[in-house]
């Protein structure tokens, strides 16, 4: 599945502009969120090929969105795959609850803008 | 809940009929038997049935033993039948039979008043006077009850079926709609009590096993405790499986809390090193072919340095995680190779900005081993990091793996200042700095501990050989995968489950997404 459209729903300045930067000098048309309601507003209101979120989010948590998108054993956004970017260290249930419904969980601080396009890439070709 | 077992009732009040009943009758049998017996013998003597002398006889001898049944019946049974009654009234069963009164002229007469005293004062001073033994052990039972329902422990009785047998108040246990007793408690990789009983029914005659920290809610929920609990297992015995649980909340809690205050200082702390790991990425992309060598240089060591501050932070949760045993490892296949591939830039990176020479040889035929990734690529990177710290300007640092046993072998050389052997016993050991290397090279003295934590959660040994001032060898080994591939699908605990479900699309910080 080829990915172009990206939301990015991140509230911390510097590592949003980071992220976006990189995302659109590769060519992807990102939508940058720092809250989570506006977030998963974009979330529903655009069909979007890749959503990075983050959890520690104002308004409303990346775990929320998540339920709310994907939650419930209904997805709204089959289309879309789903990257949790966080540096918090969640309890193991918490953490394995999330990543059972994402396509990928990753620690921002372990990764860099370059480390993450070659994870879209490799997420595109699956 | 308290689940207690129903006791079938014995009456005392059905002993005396029964046994009545049982006297009558043989009595009649054996004087049946004794006429029929004295009949055959007048036959035997030669006195026919037709005569009157026969019949005389033996009706006679019916009478005799009748008269002589009766009177022996009541003068040696009414001491029991009064007994009985007498206990039947004080055991406060309902009867219509009157109690044998003590101050009856008869009992005082033939001596039997003292007994019965004895027995309407004792019911008197018991208060409940239950003092029959069937009885007695009921009420033990009772009191034995309430008295595992006082105490502050939780008790779970478990059958050869493993069906909850008995549980006191204290235990975590409820009812379900089809009255089945469950117990709520939450199963992880350490407590798992259907594996545990298994493998005690297949293996076991008498054991006992710990756990602690055994949770019954999530983190966060509500009513949330924590326990130690200990299990007895006696193969046969009627409470074959006995868990005995202490319930360890506040000890644990405030744990709980303080590694919620280090995750949350672990986000606060990895937030700007993403900036500075990000940009310095995106940096040395942008400034690539403009910056003559030694700003090259200087880049080199702030990447090193963020890179650096990254393993300290991931060090420091993991061993803040590992002391309060919340360190989860999910064992799968991996390549040694392809865990160090994930780092191997990093650590090139940080050897040739201090001038040592990294050189990592893993033979290709190296079988896969049972490991997690992200921890032994952490395990990795200490070791080598270590040897860089502890190794002289130009010094070699080199990393190797062999099989031995059952066991992949690896090994992280140096040739730098080595230790004396007062220093290597104690290296493992949380913040342990040796005197020389407090004074000579920064550190906290947390790698090597959750090093080994890691290592030892594994399933695998970690051992060092050094030399002062020739240099140090560690070496950690572990478990090849095929050797422990059953046991792993056997109680499934890795996240295999949610890597393959999603068609390969699942990544986590893993493999060659590090770095």
């Amino acid at each position: 599945m080829a990915i172009k459209t990206i939301l990015c729903i991140e509230d911390d300045r510097f590592i949003g502009e980071m992220y976006v930067r990189s995302l659109k000098k590769a060519g992807y048309d990102v939508d940058w969120m720092v809250d989570g309601n506006d977030g998963l507003v974009a979330a529903r209101n655009k069909p979007y090929d890749l959503i990075l979120l983050d959890i520690m989010l104002p308004e409303r948590r990346g775990s929320e969105i998540l339920a709310a998108l994907r939650g419930s054993g209904e997805n709204l956004v089959p289309h879309t795959k789903i990257i949790v970017l966080t540096n918090f260290d969640q309890d193991e249930e918490s953490r394995l609850a999330m990543e059972h419904n994402v396509d990928a969980y990753l620690i921002k601080a372990d990764i860099t803008p370059k480390k993450l396009l070659a994870i879209i890439d490799k997420l595109a070709q699956v | 809940m308290a689940i207690k077992p129903q006791k079938p009732p014995a009456m005392i009040r059905d002993y005396w009929p029964r046994f009545r009943k049982r006297a009558i009758g043989l009595v009649i049998l054996m004087q049946v038997a004794a006429t029929l017996a004295i009949g055959l013998a007048l036959v035997l003597a030669g006195v026919t049935t037709t005569t009157i002398v026969f019949w005389i006889t033996l009706i006679a001898v019916l009478a005799a033993n009748v008269g002589i049944n009766l009177l022996l019946f009541s003068q040696l049974l009414t001491p029991l039948k009064d007994l009985t009654s007498a206990l039947t009234h004080v055991s406060g069963e309902p009867t219509i039979v009157t109690p044998p009164n003590p101050n009856a002229r008869h009992f005082e007469r033939d001596g039997f008043k003292p007994i019965l005293q004895l027995i309407y004062e004792m019911a008197a001073t018991e208060g409940k006077g239950r003092p029959s033994e069937p009885n007695q052990t009921e009420k033990q039972y009772a009191d034995l009850s309430s008295a595992l329902d006082n105490t502050a422990v939780g008790f779970i009785v478990l059958d050869t079926t493993g069906k909850i047998i008995y549980a006191n108040d204290h235990a975590p246990v409820h009812t379900d709609n089809e009255g089945n007793a469950i117990i709520d408690l939450l199963s992880d990789d350490e407590f798992n009590l259907d594996a545990w009983l298994k493998e005690c029914e297949d293996k076991s005659v008498h054991t006992e096993k710990t756990w602690q920290r055994v949770a019954n809610k999530i983190p966060g929920e509500e009513g949330r405790k924590l326990y130690d609990i200990v299990g007895s297992y006696n193969k046969g015995s009627k409470a074959e499986v006995v868990l005995t649980l202490f319930e360890r909340t506040d000890l644990y809690q405030p744990e709980d809390e303080d590694l919620d205050f280090i995750a949350f200082a672990a986000h606060e702390l990895r937030g700007p090193i993403t900036v500075i790991r990000g940009y310095l990425d995106v940096l040395g992309d942008e400034l690539d072919g403009q910056l003559d060598e030694s700003q090259v240089e200087l880049m080199k060591r702030l990447v090193v340095s963020a890179n650096r501050l990254s393993s300290y932070v991931n060090n420091i949760l993991n061993a803040s995680r590992y002391d309060r045993r919340h360190l989860k490892i999910h064992l799968r296949e991996d390549s040694i190779t392809e865990i160090y591939d994930s780092i191997a830039d990093d650590m090139q990176l940080r050897a040739t900005s201090q001038n040592r020479l990294l050189s990592v040889h893993f033979p290709d035929n190296l079988p896969s081993v049972a490991a997690d990734g992200a921890s032994i690529s952490e395990v990795l990177s200490n070791l080598i990091d270590n040897a860089i710290k502890y190794s002289n300007e130009g010094g070699a640092v080199n990393v190797t793996g062999s099989v031995e046993g059952d066991y992949v072998k690896i090994a992280v050389e140096d040739h730098g200042i080595g230790m004396p052997g007062s220093v290597v016993s104690n290296l493992f050991h949380k913040f342990y700095r040796s005197h020389r290397s407090r004074e000579t090279v920064a550190g906290t003295g947390i790698g090597l501990y959750i090093t080994k934590a890691i290592v030892e959660s594994h399933g695998g040994k970690i051992e060092v050989r050094s030399v002062e001032g020739q240099g140090s060898t560690f070496e950690f080994t572990l478990p090849i995968y095929s050797t422990v591939a059953e046991k792993l699908k056997a109680n499934d605990n890795s996240n295999e489950e949610f890597i393959n479900h999603r068609e390969g699309g699942w990544i986590k910080n893993h493999a060659m997404y590090r770095g």
